[in-house]
């Protein structure tokens, strides 16, 4: 059952640039290695943590998008909580997440695509169509105070 | 039939005993409903990553803004509060702020 997931790992500040790609490739050898795929690193840089993780102020985050089984993300866990370097790290899996999103998308441009020919509109927004004037506030009934009328 | 009429159910009958135990002047107090962040903004992705999405939703002390302040709706505040927790164990928000 091949998955989708993402994992982002801290690498801790006093690792050198070698080390930070040096584990990239170990990650990227275990992915190889149990039938998966790496489909995107991001390396998001030094960046200052919210709290200290022992005693480290700052980190390097390492994003990487993975499609493979559930037994090679915990193969990776595994490996990850080894490594020195590595002082905190997170798996999470994706694909039913971006499903959902994507369905939830799809449902809303449908919907205002099928209200808009209801009214008797092309389906798809028009180029300089709803651009008059500024959007009045005031006037939108979403924020109309109807609790408290007596 | 005292012809009062209350829209939003348990809210409007709350606001009125509160007035009525302090017998003080009644003014229609207009309160802006609130409204998920989220729906009408059309973000269907809460993302763990986007900071920027979620800071307003962690005041100073750093915890969850609760939906009765807030004012997102039960779904988004489900999706939000994972969001959030991810984003503080990867160090990303602060559990807590002395």
């Amino acid at each position: 059952m091949n998955r989708k997931y993402e994992l982002v790992y801290i690498v801790s500040p006093d690792a050198t640039d070698d080390q930070v790609s040096e584990l990239h490739t170990q990650v990227d050898g275990i992915v190889q290695r149990m039938g998966g795929q790496l489909e995107k690193t991001e390396n998001w840089g030094r960046r200052r943590l919210a709290y200290e993780i022992g005693r480290h102020k700052e980190g390097t985050y390492v994003l990487e998008l993975i499609h493979g089984t559930g037994e090679l993300m915990k193969e990776i866990d595994r490996r990850l909580k080894v490594f020195e370097l590595v002082i905190r790290h997170l798996v999470v899996r994706i694909d039913e997440d971006q499903d959902v999103v994507e369905r939830m998308r799809s449902r809303r441009t449908e919907e205002s695509r099928r209200r808009r020919v209801a009214r008797g509109l092309p389906p798809d927004r028009q180029p300089g169509e709803g651009q008059r004037g500024e959007p009045d506030d005031d006037r939108d009934d979403r924020f109309d105070g109807a609790e408290d009328m007596r | 039939m005292n012809g009062r009429k209350t829209f939003g159910g348990g809210r409007g009958r709350a606001a009125q005993g509160a007035q009525g135990k302090d017998g003080q002047q009644r003014r229609p107090m207009f309160r802006r409903r609130k409204v998920c962040k989220f729906c009408a903004d059309k973000i269907d992705d809460i993302n763990y990553k986007d900071t920027r999405l979620l800071m307003p939703f962690v005041p100073e002390r750093a915890k969850i803004l609760p939906r009765r302040i807030s004012g997102t709706c039960a779904l988004h505040q489900r999706k939000l509060r994972t969001a959030i927790q991810r984003a503080r164990q990867l160090a990303l928000i602060p559990y807590t702020a002395e």
